[in-house]
């Protein structure tokens, strides 16, 4: 796959003054607020990209490896089998390497969107930006069509740039890794060195 | 793919608070950010120039700075007393184009809080992050100071991603530099400012 079929990077800075955003949003509207904020602009972004169809599920595997489905515009997926995939690097990573660099800490309300995510709806966000990451993922998925079949997202496991994992625990998680064909220890071996591993399949 | 989502996060204030909030909004963050990046002191504009090639200052941030050092602010007295400095891509431009790869075309929402602000503020933006950055730098330009001076900063002229240009009749006249000079630099770049030292007696200011 050539370099320039491939969407290009942003100027970290643009994600920096979206963080201080969301941030001046959060002093006004509070976590709550904040995490409705993030899921509304996630499913609003993935609501304005075209809808997808493919004859076939290895299509629709190709078309994500090479960065051609909605599900891949912003960020390079690795299929591991036929459902699970993997995502080497977070989208987020140059833009909180910048934050973290030329700002200072992560504000702490980030975090606290975060646990408040998986409080209320699902225990797979480390940060704010995994509420937007798997609120995006769900609702492009909706927009795939495979055959006659729609396509389905859950997240299994999601690490952030300093290397905190979070993952749903005991049977949750077991139910998952079955669907998306890994044993417990393949997940931790895939953590390693990837940022997220998650679960696509027929609807 | 939150620069992306950014216009839709815009696009929903503009219905809240409308495009004047925006802005107000816009510019609030550019002090935030400015107030979180500290201070910094140079012994003088030599090492402040080399500070900027080597991407080490506050402006930094953005991308990647250029110092024009051919072209000094002088005062009264012949002393230089600024320098200017362009960016040879708008750090809002790549976002421009993921967003036609991604979503198709850009929110009107852009347009909108670029009007309201040219209208009402300045006239000088080509994108809504004009609004963020231009305060953002006023304030870091604060923060800065060279041969114990602080820095004011003055945004001259841009060029959108479309061809566009604006030019700042008020800045320009404020350091004294000839509008042609700077439709020459619009050829090659796409943001330029002035840094001059506070309260500096420019030569011929307009």
């Amino acid at each position: 796959m050539t370099t320039e079929s491939r969407i290009p990077e942003s100027n970290p800075f643009v994600e920096i003054a979206t963080h201080l955003f969301l941030e001046d949003i959060a002093t006004k509207v509070g976590i709550a607020g904040l995490n409705n904020y993030l899921v509304s602009l996630a499913k609003n972004l993935a609501a304005s990209m075209p809808k997808e169809e493919y004859a076939s599920w290895s299509e629709f595997l190709s078309a994500l490896s090479t960065g051609q489905s909605i599900l891949s515009t912003f960020e390079e997926v690795r299929p591991i089998n036929e459902h699970c995939m993997t995502t080497f690097r977070s989208p987020f990573e140059r833009g909180w390497r910048e934050y973290a660099k030329r700002v200072g800490a992560f504000a702490p309300v980030h975090r606290e969107v975060a646990r408040y995510y998986n409080h209320k709806v699902r225990p797979t966000a480390v940060t704010s930006m995994h509420v937007v990451l798997h609120t995006f993922r769900e609702a492009a998925a909706a927009r795939v069509h495979v055959d006659r079949d729609g396509v389905r997202y859950e997240p299994v496991a999601s690490a952030w740039v300093d290397g905190e994992v979070q993952l749903p625990e005991g049977p949750n998680l077991e139910s998952l890794l079955k669907r998306a064909g890994i044993s417990r220890t393949k997940l931790g071996m895939l953590m390693r060195n990837h940022s997220d591993v998650w679960l696509l399949e027929p609807a | 793919m939150i620069d992306v989502a950014l216009a839709s996060l815009i696009e929903d204030m503009i219905e809240k608070a409308g495009a004047d909030g925006v802005v107000e909004f816009w510019q609030r963050v550019g002090d935030n950010l400015a107030s979180r990046m500290g201070k910094e002191a140079y012994l003088g504009w030599t090492s402040f120039n080399v500070a900027v090639r080597e991407a080490r200052t506050a402006f930094s941030i953005e991308g990647e700075v250029t110092p024009l050092t051919d072209m000094a602010i002088t005062d009264v007295d012949g002393d230089v007393v600024g320098y200017l400095y362009a960016m040879r891509q708008c750090c809002y431009v790549p976002t421009i184009f993921r967003t036609r790869f991604a979503v198709g075309r850009m929110s009107p929402a852009d347009q909108a809080v670029t009007d309201e602000y040219n209208e009402n503020v300045h006239n000088i933006a080509v994108c809504n992050f004009c609004v963020f950055h231009e305060r953002f730098r006023e304030e870091i330009a604060k923060n800065i100071s060279v041969a114990g001076n602080s820095l004011a900063c003055f945004l001259l002229a841009t060029r959108g991603w479309s061809g566009e240009t604006k030019i700042s009749s008020k800045n320009v006249a404020q350091v004294n530099i000839n509008e042609d000079h700077m439709r020459a630099l619009l050829r090659n770049y796409e943001c330029v400012y002035a840094l001059i030292m506070r309260g500096a007696r420019i030569k011929g200011e307009r």
